[in-house]
C-alpha cells in the first residue's frame, strides 16, 4: 500500500484550521489545563503558607510515619506533586479525544467521508493525518499547561524550598516520554470508538470514559494507599504501551475503505 | 482515452443484495444516465466503480483500471471525480480552503488546479465569494462548489449524483449548460438523477437500474421500446378506451380530451387499435403516432409487475 507524506499532512493541515476555526472546542480543550494547572498550586501554596501547622505536619505523618516533622510542608509539596502527575495525565488523555471524536465522527456527520474516501487519500494516510492533527496540539496544549505548573510552583514554592521544585526527573519523564503514549492511547481510542459511532458526541463520552481509571489510580494515592513515584509511572507507562500496540493492530483491521464507507456513509 | 465497462456487477451487503447483474458501457466523452427509484442500487453502483466499494461479484474497467481493484486504489480516484448526493464541504473552511484541500489531496499542479477552479467558480457564479466561509452559502451555491470539487484535477470520469438537487430553476440551468459543456468538451460523465428532463436533456444514453438492470439504451430506443399511438376522436375519448379491451393483445390507453394515447407494443397493433375504436362506433378524425414520454418508458421498465418478471 503507498503512503503519501503530503496527503496525510493535507488531512492534517484541514483539521487543524478547522480546530483554530471552531472557538467552543478551542475553549473546551484549555479549560481542562487551566484546572490542571491552578489546582496544585492552591494546595502547594496551602502548604507554603502556614508549614508549621499541625494539622500539616499531621497530614504527613498520615502519608509517612516516619516523616522529619521539620520538613513536613515540604514533603507534602513534593507528595502531592508526585501524585498530581496522575491527574496531569487527564489531559493527554481527554485532549485528543475531544479533539479526534469531532475530526473523526465529525467527517461523518458532516457527511464529508464520501468526498473525502473517494479522493486518493488511503485510509492509513487518513488516520496518521487526523492522528497528528490530535496529537501535535495535544503534546503541545500538555508541554505549555507544564511549562506554566512549573513555574506556577517554583514562585509558590520558592519561600519555602528555596530551590526549584518543578521539572524534577519524574515529572520530566512522565511530560516527554509517558504523557505522549497517554495521548496516543486517548486519540486511538477515540478514532476506533468513533469509527464505530459515528456520532462526536458519543464518541466523546464513550471514550471520555478511559480517564476514568487514572482517576480511580489518583484516588488511591491521595487516600495513601498507593505510593506514586518513577517507577510507579514508568510501570504505568510500559502498560499503555502495550495497549497503544493493541490499538495500532486493530486500527490496521477497522481502517479500510469499504467498511468506513458501509459504516458512516 | 478510456470510458467504463461494466460485467455482471453485484454488490452484497451481507445477505442483503443491493444490486446485481450490471452490464453496460459507457463510450469515451459519453453522458450516461443512470435511472432508477430511490434503493435502486445507483449511488452503490457508483460507490463500486469509484473504488468506495468493493464488488462482490462482476467486474468493470474505469478508465482503464480494472475492478475489483488490485491495488489501493489511488490511481482510480485520481481519474475520477464524484459529486456525492449531499454536497459534503467543510463548513468553517472558505470555499478557497475545502477546493485547495482536495487539490492537495489529488496532488496535482496547484496553481492550473486552481487556475481551473476559479474558472469554474466564475462560470458557476462564485467569484469573488471564494474567501467566505462555506457556512453562509446557499444550498444552490454549496452544490455548485461541490461540483467544482468534482472537478478541480481534472478527472477523466465524474460521476454525478443528482447533481441539481435542490437547486432553483437559474442555478439548475447554470448547473445543466456546464455538464453539457463539459460534455462538449470531451469529458465522460455518468450522471444519476431522478429528474427524467434533466435526463432527457444531457444524457446520450441510459441505464435504468432497480436492484437489477432493466435496459440499457439511448432515449430514442427508450422512447420506441413501446410505441405511443394519438387516436384523435370527435367527443370525450375516455369513452372508447373500454372497447380496446376487446383487442386480442393487451394496451394500455390513457384519454385526455378528444385524444386518446394507446401505448402498443408493436407497430402492427397500430390499424388493429383504430379499428377497434371505429367499430366500437367513435368518430375518428386523425391517428399518428406520438412521442413517447421519457417518464412512462421510465415508469414502465420500474413498476413492480416488472419486478415479478
Amino acid at each position: 500500500m503507498s503512503f503519501s507524506v503530503a496527503r496525510a499532512l493535507a488531512i492534517f493541515r484541514k483539521d487543524v484550521l478547522e480546530l483554530r476555526k471552531n472557538r467552543g472546542l478551542v475553549w473546551s480543550m484549555l479549560t481542562l489545563p487551566l484546572v490542571i494547572v491552578v489546582t496544585p498550586l492552591g494546595v502547594v501554596w496551602a502548604y507554603v503558607r502556614n508549614p508549621t501547622d499541625s494539622g500539616v505536619k499531621a497530614l504527613a505523618l498520615y502519608y509517612d510515619l516516619s516523616v522529619d516533622l521539620s520538613n513536613a510542608a515540604r514533603f507534602l509539596v513534593d507528595k502531592v506533586l508526585a501524585d498530581w502527575f496522575t491527574i496531569y495525565l487527564v489531559m493527554p488523555v481527554f485532549v485528543p479525544i475531544l479533539i479526534s471524536s469531532h475530526a473523526v465522527a465529525g467527517e461523518k456527520e458532516k457527511r464529508t467521508l464520501e468526498p473525502l474516501l473517494a479522493s486518493p487519500v488511503t485510509p492509513l494516510e487518513l488516520v496518521v493525518g487526523k492522528s497528528l492533527a490530535s496529537l501535535v496540539p495535544s503534546v503541545a496544549v500538555c508541554l505549555l499547561a507544564f511549562s506554566l505548573l512549573c513555574v506556577g510552583v517554583d514562585v509558590v514554592a520558592w519561600p519555602l524550598a528555596h530551590e526549584l521544585v518543578l521539572p524534577n526527573r519524574m515529572w520530566a519523564f512522565g511530560v516527554l516520554v509517558i504523557a505522549p503514549l497517554f495521548a496516543f492511547f486517548g486519540n486511538g481510542v477515540a478514532v476506533l470508538i468513533s469509527a464505530r459511532v459515528g456520532d462526536s458526541r458519543l464518541a466523546q463520552q464513550l471514550s471520555g470514559l478511559m480517564v476514568l481509571p487514572l482517576v480511580g489510580l489518583a484516588a488511591g494515592q491521595f487516600a495513601g494507599w498507593l505510593k506514586a513515584g518513577l517507577g510507579y509511572y514508568a510501570l504505568i507507562g510500559a502498560l499503555v504501551l502495550l495497549l497503544d500496540v493493541a490499538i495500532v493492530v486493530v486500527a490496521r483491521r477497522l481502517f479500510d475503505r469499504e467498511r468506513l464507507m458501509s459504516r458512516w456513509g | 482515452m478510456h470510458g467504463i465497462r461494466v460485467e455482471g456487477l453485484e454488490k452484497r451487503f451481507g445477505a442483503r443484495l443491493a444490486v446485481s447483474g450490471l452490464t453496460f458501457e459507457v463510450k469515451p466523452g459519453e453522458v450516461f444516465g443512470l435511472l432508477g427509484p430511490n434503493g435502486a442500487g445507483k449511488t452503490t453502483t457508483v460507490r463500486m466503480l469509484t473504488g468506495l466499494l468493493e464488488p462482490s461479484a462482476g467486474r468493470a474497467s474505469v478508465c482503464g483500471v480494472e475492478l475489483p481493484l488490485r491495488d489501493d486504489g489511488v490511481t482510480l480516484r485520481r481519474k475520477v471525480g464524484l459529486l456525492t448526493e449531499q454536497p459534503g464541504l467543510y463548513d468553517r473552511l472558505t470555499a478557497r480552503e475545502n477546493l485547495e484541500f482536495f487539490i492537495r489531496l489529488n496532488e496535482v499542479d496547484h496553481a492550473s488546479a486552481w487556475a481551473l477552479a476559479r474558472g469554474l467558480l466564475e462560470r458557476f457564479g462564485l467569484g469573488g465569494r471564494e474567501d467566505e466561509p462555506v457556512g453562509g452559502f446557499s444550498k444552490g451555491m454549496r452544490q455548485k462548489l461541490a461540483i467544482v470539487r468534482a472537478l478541480v484535477h481534472s478527472p477523466e470520469v465524474v460521476f454525478l449524483d443528482e447533481p441539481t438537487s435542490g437547486l432553483d430553476p437559474q442555478s439548475g440551468r447554470v448547473v445543466r449548460d456546464a455538464i453539457a459543456e463539459l460534455a462538449r468538451e470531451g469529458r465522460t460523465m455518468v450522471l444519476c438523477s431522478h429528474n427524467l428532463p434533466e435526463v432527457e436533456r444531457l444524457c446520450s444514453r441510459v441505464a435504468v437500474v432497480k436492484s437489477t438492470l432493466r435496459t440499457v439504451a439511448s432515449l430514442t430506443e427508450l422512447r420506441r421500446e413501446g410505441l405511443a399511438l394519438d387516436v384523435l376522436v370527435e367527443g370525450d375519448a375516455a369513452r372508447w378506451a373500454p372497447a380496446l379491451e376487446a383487442l386480442p393483445f393487451r394496451v394500455v390507453a390513457q384519454a385526455e380530451g378528444s385524444r386518446l394515447r394507446v401505448l402498443l407494443d408493436s407497430e402492427a397493433q397500430a390499424p388493429d387499435v383504430i379499428a377497434c375504436v371505429v367499430t366500437a362506433g367513435a368518430r375518428v378524425t386523425a391517428a399518428h403516432r406520438a412521442a413517447r414520454p421519457l417518464e412512462e418508458a421510465y415508469l414502465e421498465l420500474v413498476r413492480e409487475e416488472a419486478d415479478a418478471s
